[in-house]
């Protein structure tokens, strides 16, 4: 089977600059790597788990792919052909959609529910003989009851927000879905919903899916594969349950240990990790982890570790992987999985 | 002059054109200095409405009923005058959002200074000194360079950890964090989280700690409350709520949570139905309308508070004792 959606060596550079300069200027000027040659593919009816640190260059890896940011470098491959000119990108964004990080704030404020939900379909100019019923059908797919087509986005709470836009990105029938954070800022019972929800419509509508967030606890169970994600670069990827069990790079097992655990019979008994993420804008030499690396060497200081295979579709940027060295690695591994009591 | 606080009976409403919201009814909670207390339940359940009471900072629309002893003095009978200075020096209140407890234009140093205003017998030498020791003691690096920086400068995790440092150089009695951890990575979280336990080792007030994710709880209390919809609706020890929780809403709180299960699940388990309104609260049991165990009274007759052990307690018809 051939991939849904391939990346290859794909960057994206930000010169610095202030928040006004962003906002006037959606493509900026070459300058600083926020994303720095990231390789992944997705399979068609896949979930594709992208996890790493604010400021890791996750959302901007999922705005390149769509072409609301424009690469530096590198080749997007959509259902078997390039994705180059802007007509290529309207093209795969008529069958993708993305919900947005804050779901409220992508809702036009002034727009009601209905409209909202067929809005993307007018504007591609597909035929609608009746929108409040187009609408209405789309409600009830998310579980919304009709009556909500006539509300405005700040009357909805924000696990109905959401709602709505799994609604909207649905709405065109997607092959690829990039959700932002799809339960940043919701409950742990209304997280359950809206991740169940757009599971059973993955299931039903067989779409692809790439889901970025912080949320270990959550990605763990709705997506197939992971990809970490360091200063713009992956340093891991593989299947999501080897990959929670066996983490091959030190900067993942350090976000998995940094978890809390809602035992107080477990309680961790030092910090996984100290210090904090660096800037892109002063990459560390050689491997970029090394600054907060536990098992930093001298050599990583100097020399960066290439990507690399490690069989079992797992890939790791790590020039002394866990579980997979002598048994002095093994030990030191031990040791720091040991700082979490009994 | 750490003492023990006591709310009893304790109600908040707000008052807005649509009518008043009961963000808070018959509230009772205790801490003691030494422990640390967690507050925990979904968003708008009313643990920033609790905690702000405690704290005497609720706008101006919020109407209040019942009592908070704070060592031995009910609140609400200081005058405007006492009430402010209690608040400046004797409770501290960090948020959620550090960078809105700073003015962006003035350096960490100097703000800090002013938080120590009401030490009049320090000199500003003596009270900088006090700073970079504090900001040595929450692990900031480099103290002097710091005092130095405005807000900005700083990532979430140092704010949050100035905004902590901050709180105790006014030596509060009472230490109140409201979702210290929501704004930060997970790996910034692990270090607050850390941060707040060695505090406690010189720290002799009491801490209360407001949090939605069970995790945080879990690693960081002695005694917690779950709220549900304005009500606590169970109290006890950490390891009986987590291991032994009795009310219906903390049992389902507990099992939604996707960090207790290591296995995959196709499913996440959720609370099926809503938050009811808290304009117009149900009239028997809070949570009645989505419980899964509910009987011929829950629905018209608001159940008790049972005492089980001597800390652990529920509001439920369903929990005997
Ligand atoms: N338009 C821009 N111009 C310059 N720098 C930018 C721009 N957009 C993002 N950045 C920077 O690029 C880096 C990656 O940002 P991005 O928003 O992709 O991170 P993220 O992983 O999605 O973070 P979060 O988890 O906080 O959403 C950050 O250092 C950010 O400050
Ligand atoms: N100033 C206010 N005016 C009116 N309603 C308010 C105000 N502050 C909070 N509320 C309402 O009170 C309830 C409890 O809110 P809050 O204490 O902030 O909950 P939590 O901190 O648990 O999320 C919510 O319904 C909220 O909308
Ligand atoms: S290369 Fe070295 S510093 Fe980098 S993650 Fe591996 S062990 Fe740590
Ligand atoms: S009182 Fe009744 S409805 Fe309320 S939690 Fe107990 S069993 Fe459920
Ligand atoms: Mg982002
Ligand atoms: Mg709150």
């Amino acid at each position: 089977m051939s991939p849904l959606l391939a990346v290859e060596d794909l960057s994206v550079s930000f010169v610095r600059s202030g928040l006004l300069d962003r906002l006037i200027n959606p493509f900026p000027l070459p300058g600083f790597n926020v994303v720095d040659g990231v390789t992944l593919s997705l399979m068609p009816a896949e979930t594709l788990g992208l996890v790493g640190e604010s400021g890791s260059g996750k959302t901007t890896l999922a705005r390149t792919i769509l072409g609301l940011i424009r690469a530096a470098a590198g080749r997007i491959v959509f259902e078997g052909r390039d994705v180059q000119t802007p007509a290529d990108f309207r093209a795969m964004r008529r069958r993708s959609a993305m919900m947005f990080q804050d779901p409220v704030a992508s809702l036009s404020p002034r727009l009601r529910v209905g409209t909202l939900l067929t809005e993307p379909q007018v504007i591609q100019g597909l035929p609608m003989p009746d929108r409040r019923a187009a609408a209405k059908a789309l409600l009830a797919l998310v579980g919304l009851p009709a009556s909500f087509v006539d509300r405005f986005p700040h009357e909805l709470s924000g696990g109905q927000a959401r709602r709505v836009g799994v609604a909207r990105a649905l709405a065109m029938k997607p092959h690829l879905l990039l959700a932002d954070e799809p339960t940043a800022g919701l409950d742990v019972s209304v997280q359950g919903d809206v991740l169940n929800l757009i599971g059973e419509l993955k299931r039903e509508l067989g779409f692809a899916a790439m889901i970025v967030t912080h949320n270990l606890a959550m990605i763990r169970h709705v997506s197939d594969r992971l990809a970490i994600m360091y200063l713009g670069r992956l340093v891991e990827t593989g299947p999501t349950q080897e990959v929670f069990s066996a983490p091959l790079h030190p900067y993942t097992a350090t976000l998995i240990r940094s978890e809390p655990i809602p035992d107080p019979r477990r309680r961790s008994h030092k910090p996984a990790v100290t210090g904090e993420i660096p800037s892109v804008f002063r990459r560390p030499s050689g491997c970029e982890f090394h600054t907060r690396c536990p098992l930093v060497q001298s050599r990583c200081k100097t020399e960066a570790p290439a990507y690399r295979p490690m069989g079992a579709g797992r890939m790791v940027r790590c020039h002394f992987p866990l579980q997979t060295g002598g048994q002095e690695r093994e030990a030191v591994s031990r040791a720091s999985a040991n700082q979490r009591g009994n | 002059m750490s003492g023990p606080l006591a709310a009893s009976g304790l109600s908040v409403r707000y008052e807005t054109p649509h009518g008043s919201v009961h963000a808070l009814r018959h509230v009772d909670i205790e801490a003691h200095p030494g422990e640390v207390i967690g507050i925990v339940g979904e968003s708008g359940c009313g643990k920033s409405t609790l905690v702000t009471a405690l704290a005497n900072l609720l706008p101006a629309n919020a109407r209040i009923d019942g009592s908070i002893r704070y060592n031995g003095v009910d609140l609400a009978k200081l005058d405007a005058h006492r009430q402010r200075l209690l608040r400046g020096d004797e409770i501290a209140l960090v948020g959620q959002d550090p960078m809105t407890a700073f003015n962006p234009v003035l350096t960490i140093g100097d703000q800090l200074v002013d938080f120590q205003h009401h030490r009049k017998d320090l000199s500003r030498a003596q009270k900088r000194a006090r700073i970079a020791a504090m900001l040595g003691r929450v692990g900031i690096a480099d103290a002097e360079r710091r005092m130095r920086s405005y807000p900005h400068e700083l990532s979430g995790g140092m704010r949050q950890r100035v905004a902590i440092a901050a709180a105790l150089l006014t030596d509060p009695g009472l230490l109140i964090a409201d979702e210290p951890t929501t704004a930060l990575d997970v790996t910034m979280e692990a270090q607050i989280i850390h941060l707040l336990r060695e505090l406690r080792r010189d720290y002799n007030g009491i801490v209360i700690v407001v949090s939605h994710h069970l995790g945080v709880i879990a690693e960081l209390c002695d005694r917690v409350y779950v709220m549900y919809a304005g009500e606590v609706v169970e109290g006890g020890e950490v390891d009986a709520i987590f291991h032994d929780p009795r009310h219906p809403y903390t049992q389902a709180l507990l099992a939604c949570d996707p960090a207790r299960f290591r296995e995959r699940l196709d499913r996440l388990p959720t609370i099926p139905g809503a938050l009811p309104s808290l304009t117009q609260p149900p009239v028997g049991c809070v949570y009645a309308p989505r419980c899964g165990r509910g009987f011929a009274p829950c629905k018209t007759v608001a159940p008790p508070l049972v005492k089980l052990t001597a800390c652990h307690a529920a509001r439920c018809h369903a929990v005997t004792s």
